[in-house]
């Protein structure tokens, strides 16, 4: 049999092996091409020509919109990701974030933000167990695995991909000015301070912003030896002053071949340097932009310090907020080998290593005019990763018939992290900032410590794949992790899947039609694990320092226990079941794949509220609760031109998800313990909102996770004196209004959305085209807490106010669905034009020029009312749903692009 | 054939290499802990031991977050002893202060099971009863470290903490579960009536009272900040005094039974509650306590040195995380700034507090000055401006619940003063090195004088002590001079709510405040269980008068 072609199919069969990623694709360069290719099995492949243009700066946004199911959030761009969620959230603690795997080995979000799109050959997402059961535990929330470029066989080339772009602002919200200030002022009757200027404060915060990104890439070889190598450097200034990014990384890839090609050895190196300066506290400064008092100067006093308005305690000057730091470092080193040994007879050995550092650093520090003392923090977290596995390969076809292939799999991963954090305070000079921490006349007890840990995971894994007639296929895995974080009874998890697919169109009887030119049947049931929640030494009865007292004539550190001991933690698991099927059409003009998933999370690890007493803290880490989800993704792609000189195609995907929290009760220790069914996760800050009655998004036992559970509002009611407040409803005509959890508030929607769309159309004429990206979310509500706090009259002169709040007279602030809107919007992510420079065949040294000119946030159709519908609507935090004085002020980046390939 | 078999083999070897190499691997799960101990390292000598289960309670007396620590805190068992009466309030002022109408709630008695910070307050109280629960199974587990002497000491100092926690429970929420072993099961907490609790406390105090060391737990000797005997004596005369109250199982049928009846046991000798109260409060003066010749001097920056404290919280800015916001959150914006502090602009004396103190009369008390901050402020020496550039003033006659939109929004209200202002402050004013003082002598004199006049005696020489050391004419001991003296005296001292429910005063009309439609059953004398802790625990029963 041929060799390479047992290769290939090895390949093929790799959700298989744990960490060889390779999914079988040829490279492509249209779009159509690529989701052929993806849909190979159900697993979807995003190669380079479905990335997305326009100005990509995180690799991440690269994939945006791009695949069903899955949603990145970040604030516009920005170079640091927030979160990705593969078919949304399945675990309520934590272990949402989905697993990341760089070229076989395993890494995370932050990691892989710091790798240059241009550096990527493709993005393959795993969803279904069945696909992702191979990772045991870690591919709980789905698996990312991205591949990066290597040395190709072929002559010496070298590229070069360069971005500069330019960003701006384009809305902020309408405050009153100076004059409307004063006037409103005297018209109420108010004394306001006249601090003697005019200014626009949200302006002040921010500037034209500039991104500049370049990266160049080196390589060569031939079919038995080849390389790569490539440097990027980026920097980004975002529109907000103080933000700014900047990142630099180099990469070696070396593949060579041995003993007449019998062994493989792939062997890459990585490293990165990140440099964050990121705003202090967001809503801080934008709350306090929006509000303070118009009149005052956007520049120190006489004094050297800033003046605040002594009456508005929730906010400060914000060029005296500007003046805090929040600094990033993010050092990532990564070196793997990997060696690949053909035995014969269709057994293949395969040998990994993989080593990586990381090491984050943060640096903050407030300056005397907002903290008294002044106060400066440094922290730093290093950790260490060594991975080892070692796996078999067995393939074997015969009769022409069968085709069996089995992989067995033993792992071993071992995770050293160090922290150390200090914080100093008593300055008496804002020049030293964090960087010298003996300007600082304390070092407060309990401000200063350091961490150890070191959590081990062991696994085994045995798959196989049996395919007939190459139409129909059934894969089954095993897998079994071993933790060290999980209670010592119950550290073993078992992660079987098991996967059917049916190639229709092998079939004699499909030979006769000519609709169908692709249907493959395909469903799968598997199980995964989770341990998100659990960190290390979770389960055992450890003490730690609890503080410090006086103790027999001097100060002496105590130690407790600080959390009720859960010794029977264990893995939380879930199910999860696909049917799907993949359908081309008229040669593949169209092609549409739809699945069905429906997943349940049970042993669900959630620090559940117990009694006190008996339990000493009223949170228990435990294995009770459960959770579904469900949804429907439909791609479609199609191409209704298609001639030499013209090419249009059009590929949308339609995600639908439903979530549920089934219930968070369960038998812990022969004792039925529950959680409250109604726990908020989210409210408002800000004058007035401490405590009281501000939550607004719950997480509620039978409903989505994030619902917004608020009072009804009938509207506004007309007071003696002529100002409005807000009418509430008596929901539960008990005759009084009570709108605490449980009284008069009802379950008004949901805060993720229930739909989300990616559309991206792309036209070629000759050398030119043209792409242009849309995506949009449905269903879900965002609470306009911004309005909420911006239109109470009762905050001002205190507080500035919008132009509309003096009209409408409201003089009251309390949390009602008044202010909730629809969050449905459809946004203009990218427009970009580009032109393939025609290079003529004989030229000497270029063999291709790309210029491009983009538009990234073009426009928002929305019906919301606040800033931006694109906030926080997919993690669960104290942040979902909730517009809260924190959007980042919108903007729009337009950049220009070259690539040149010599 | 032969060659078949021998890769067969091969392959055989390589599997079985494979799996052994993974079966090294399995013992490389096991944790190794190294930035924290085992209870053998913390609990393994006998200095140790003690420090770990005796010592650690102390880290809870104090807080530093909301609901946490006895004093010094918000949202927590001093809010709820104080803007619940009639001494002060948080008025809403504009948009400060509203926070969902909590403060008002507090002031109208119309808070609910719901209440979040009663809830945290409930389980802030438990946390610590149930370490203490633990502190003593471990000291009894590893008794062979300790001497008998150490031992005895040790149980002694953990059980009358733990009295303690349960006396602020029993107080607040009235029928409590006394959960005395850290092994219960949930279905096994039952609530005690109140009249078994108070007994219980009682008796667990009086008898570790023997054990605990005699000393002086204020001053800054190996014992400072610690459960010592003279604090033991001194909730003793808590209990006794308020014994009508405590061993009233329902306080809301409009009965109680009669302090001359309460039979209550000292040093062997059975009395009724105000002998026994009084007994008490001579083995405190017996202790060496006096009246400091300085009032002020009690809450200076350091009044470690004070005779008169008896139980506080050590404060330290440089040592100790504990925190006192209540001057930091009473002053005003402008009063913060030039103290070089932050401020919040909050808590206020209510009208009835300072008319009690004579204020706007020709006759005002002493204490009025050092006690609070009222109208025109001087720092320094300087008149305190405000942002239009006319003095600071803060008027006492011009509060009201809510203050919003009314011109003295942002000033009404005479301020907290009463504790010495650390110039030197951490955390914008939030830590400073003032020992925050929970039991004092000058309470201990108003008890006797009290218990005297409830029991037919003459409690005048007691009051009138208290008066004449901040110079303050002599007065006949009444129960309505003795209250007002409370007032006087005790302001900002977190005992106002004990006070008015024991004078019977607690639900009815006072200040600007009118009793809720159905209070005058005195259901509101104490909060209802939480409603999250019956959530979780279904055997318990809501207090009488609270819907569930």
């Amino acid at each position: 049999m041929n060799k390479n072609a047992i290769i290939t199919l090895t390949l093929a069969a790799l959700p298989l092996c744990a960490t060889a990623q390779h999914i079988k694709y040829t490279p492509a360069t249209s779009v159509l091409a690529d989701t052929i290719a993806g849909r190979n099995g159900s697993v979807d492949v995003i190669g380079e020509g479905r990335m997305n243009k326009g100005l990509v700066i995180n690799s991440l946004d690269a994939i945006a919109g791009q695949a069903a199911g899955v949603v990145t959030t970040g604030d516009n761009r920005m170079a640091m990701i927030n979160s990705v969620r593969v078919r949304g959230t399945t675990s309520l603690t934590g272990g949402n974030d989905p697993l990341v795997i760089i070229d076989g080995v395993y890494s995370d979000i932050a990691t892989l933000s710091t790798i240059y799109p241009a550096d990527i050959e493709s993005f393959a997402i795993l969803k279904n167990a069945a696909e992702t059961a191979p990772y045991g535990s870690r591919g709980a929330s789905g698996v990312i695995q991205v591949t990066t470029k290597r040395g190709r066989a072929g002559k010496f080339s070298i590229s070069y991909d360069g971005n500069i772009g330019f960003e701006t602002v384009y809305k902020k919200i309408d405050m009153l000015d100076r004059n409307a200030y004063l006037a409103t002022a005297e018209a109420l009757g108010r004394y306001a301070t006249d601090g003697g200027y005019n200014t626009d404060f949200q302006d002040a915060i921010t500037r034209t912003g500039f991104v500049t990104n370049h990266h160049v890439a080196f390589s060569g070889g031939t079919d038995e030896q080849n390389y790569r190598a490539s440097i990027g450097v980026m920097n980004h200034n975002a529109p907000l002053r103080n933000d700014s990014y900047n990142n630099f990384a180099a990469k070696v890839d070396l593949m060579q071949m041995a003993f007449d090609n019998h062994l493989t050895i792939d062997f890459g190196v990585f490293g990165s340097s990140q440099s964050n300066n990121n705003v202090f506290n967001l809503q801080e400064l934008l709350y306090s932009a929006a509000t303070l008092n118009p009149t005052f100067p956007n520049h120190m006093n006489a004094a050297g310090g800033w003046d605040k308005n002594a009456t508005a305690s929730q906010i400060n000057p914000p060029g005296a907020l500007l003046g805090k730091k929040n600094h990033n470092r993010n050092q990532n080193f990564g070196s793997h080998i990997r060696l690949k040994a053909d035995l014969g007879h269709g057994l293949t050995a395969q040998a990994f290593g993989a080593y990586t550092y990381n090491s984050n650093e943060n640096a903050k520090s407030a300056p005397t005019w907002v903290w008294a003392q002044g106060q400066a923090w440094r922290g730093e977290m290093k950790q260490e990763t060594w991975l080892g596995n070692l796996s078999l390969n067995y393939h074997k076809r015969w009769a022409a018939r069968h085709d069996i292939n089995v992989t067995a799999l033993t792992e071993y991963e071992a995770t050293k992290q160090r922290g150390f954090w200090t914080s100093v305070k008593g300055f008496t000079t804002n020049a030293l900032g964090y960087d010298n921490l003996t300007g600082a006349a304390t070092v407060p007890y309990g401000l200063t410590g350091s961490g150890y840990d070191n959590p081990k995971l062991l696994s085994f894994m045995l798959g196989a794949e049996y395919s007939l007639l190459n139409r129909y296929t059934l894969n089954v895995n095993a897998r079994a992790d071993g933790s060290s974080m999980v209670g010592k009874d119950n550290r073993w998890g078992f992660f079987p899947s098991v996967s059917l697919s049916w190639d229709v169109m092998k079939e004699p009887f499909m030979k006769r039609q000519t609709v169908f030119s692709r249907l493959i049947l395909r469903t799968g049931y598997g199980l995964t694990g989770n341990l998100g929640a659990i960190s290390s030494y979770n389960s055992l009865n450890m003490l730690l320092p609890d503080g410090a007292i006086p103790w027999n004539g001097s100060t002496a550190v105590t130690y407790s226990t600080k959390h009720n001991v859960n010794p029977d933690l264990k893995w939380e698991t879930r199910g999860t079941f696909n049917i799907g099927a993949d359908m081309g059409f008229w040669h593949d003009r169209l092609i549409v794949t739809a699945e069905y998933y429906y997943s349940r999370t049970w042993d669900m690890l959630y620090e559940y509220d117990v009694p006190v007493p008996p339990f000493t803290y009223d949170k228990l880490l435990a294995n009770l609760g459960k959770m579904s989800n469900k949804g429907l993704e439909i791609g479609a792609s199609v191409t209704p031109v298609q001639q030499r000189d013209m090419e249009l195609n059009v590929s949308m995907n339609m995600s639908f998800q439903k979530n549920k929290l089934i219930s968070l009760s369960g038998n812990y220790n022969g004792e039925n313990l529950t959680a409250a069914d109604i726990t908020s996760i989210g409210s408002l800050n800000g004058a007035g909102f401490h405590g009281g009655n501000n939550n607004i998004v719950y997480q509620i036992v039978g409903q989505p996770l994030g619902v917004f559970y608020l009072p009804h509002c009938t509207g506004l009611t007309k007071n003696a004196d002529g100002t409005y407040s807000y009418a509430i409803a008596d929901l539960d005509n008990n005759g009084r209004v009570n709108i605490e959890d449980g009284g008069d508030r009802y379950i008004a929607g949901q805060a993720m959305p229930k739909m989300f769309l990616g559309t991206n159309i792309s036209f070629r004429y000759k050398d030119f085209d043209i792409t242009l990206q849309v995506n949009g979310a449905f269903g879900h509500k965002i609470y306009n807490g911004t309005a909420l706090t911006y239109m109470n009259m009762g905050a001002f002169p205190d507080y500035n106010v919008m132009k509309d709040a003096p009209k409408a007279r409201i003089y009251d602030q309390t949390a009602t669905d008044y202010w909730l809107e629809k969050g449905d919007y459809l946004n203009f992510d990218y427009l970009t034009i580009g032109w393939n420079v025609p290079i003529s065949k004989t030229a000497r040294y270029i063999s291709s020029l790309r210029l491009s000119a983009s538009v990234n946030n073009l426009a928002t159709i929305t019906s919301y009312d606040g800033l931006t519908p694109i906030i926080n609507s997919s993690v669960v935090d104290n942040t979902l749903g909730i517009d809260d004085k924190r959007s980042y002020p919108p903007y729009r980046t337009f950049s220009i692009g070259v690539s040149i390939g010599f | 054939m032969t060659t078949h078999i021998k890769r067969t083999i091969s392959r055989l070897v390589l599997i079985a290499v494979t799996i052994s190499a993974s079966t090294v691997l399995v013992g490389c799960l096991n944790e190794d802990p190294r930035d924290r101990i085992s209870a053998d390292e913390a609990y393994g000598t006998a200095d140790k031991l003690l420090l770990n289960t005796v010592g650690t309670l102390y880290n809870y007396i104090g807080g530093n977050a909301d609901s946490q620590g006895l004093q010094g805190t918000v949202r927590g068992v001093y809010d709820f002893n104080t803007f619940t009466t009639d001494e002060a309030m948080i008025p809403t002022r504009g948009g400060d202060w509203y926070d969902g109408g909590f403060w008002q709630s507090l002031y109208k008695h119309s808070w609910t099971a719901s209440d979040n910070a009663l809830y945290n307050t409930w389980n802030y109280l438990y946390k610590v009863v149930m370490m203490c629960d633990q502190s003593e199974k471990i000291l009894n587990e590893r008794r062979a470290l300790l001497t008998d002497a150490q031992l005895n000491e040790a149980l002694a100092e953990v059980r009358g903490l733990r009295a303690m926690y349960f006396f602020y429970l029993m107080d607040m929420y009235g029928r409590i579960p006394l959960v005395t072993d850290a092994t219960t099961p949930v279905d096994s907490i039952r609530q005690s009536e109140r009249s078994e609790t108070f007994r219980y406390i009682y008796n667990e105090l009086e008898s570790v009272a023997p054990s605990l060391p005699d000393v002086h737990s204020n001053l800054q000797n190996d014992y400072y900040g610690r459960f010592t005997r003279p604090v033991a004596y001194f909730l003793l005369a808590k209990l006794a005094l308020n014994a009508e109250v405590y061993a009233d199982d329902d306080w809301t049928d409009g009965v109680r039974p009669d302090g001359r009846t309460i039979m209550l046991d000292v040093d062997g000798q059975t009395m009724n509650a105000w002998k026994a109260c009084q007994a008490w409060c001579d083995k405190i003066t017996a202790e060496g306590y006096e009246l400091e010749s300085n009032y002020a001097a009690n809450f200076a920056v350091h009044n470690e040195t004070s005779r008169e404290n008896i139980f506080i919280i050590p404060m330290d800015k440089y040592l100790y995380a504990n925190q006192f916001l209540y001057l930091f959150r009473s002053r005003h914006y402008n009063h913060g700034a030039a103290i070089g502090q932050d401020s919040e602009n909050g808590s206020c004396a209510t009208i009835s507090t300072v008319r009690t103190y004579g204020y706007g009369t020709d006759s005002v008390d002493k204490r009025y000055a050092i006690n609070f901050y009222s109208d025109t402020l001087r720092v320094d020496g300087k008149i305190v401006k405000l942002d239009d550039g006319t003095p600071l003033v803060y008027m006492p006659l011009a509060v009201k619940l809510d203050l919003s939109g009314d011109a003295y929004e942002k000033t009404a209200g005479a301020r907290m003063s009463k504790y010495e202002i650390d110039r030197k402050a951490y955390s914008d004013g939030k830590l400073q090195s003032n020992d925050i003082v929970l039991f004092r002598y000058a309470d201990v004199l108003l008890m006797k004088a009290e218990a005297k006049v409830r029991n037919g005696e003459d409690g005048s020489a007691e009051l009138n002590a208290v008066r004449s050391r901040v110079g303050m004419s002599p007065r006949p001991a009444t129960l309505k001079t003795i209250l007002d003296e409370r007032l006087l005296e005790l302001m900002w001292e977190g005992w106002r709510r004990n006070d008015l429910v024991r004078f019977g005063l607690f639900n009815k009309a006072y200040d600007q405040r009118t009793p809720l439609d159905n209070e005058q059953t005195g259901y509101t004398t104490v909060f209802p269980i939480p409603e999250d802790a019956i959530y979780h625990n279904a055997n318990l029963k809501q207090n009488k008068g609270y819907s569930d």
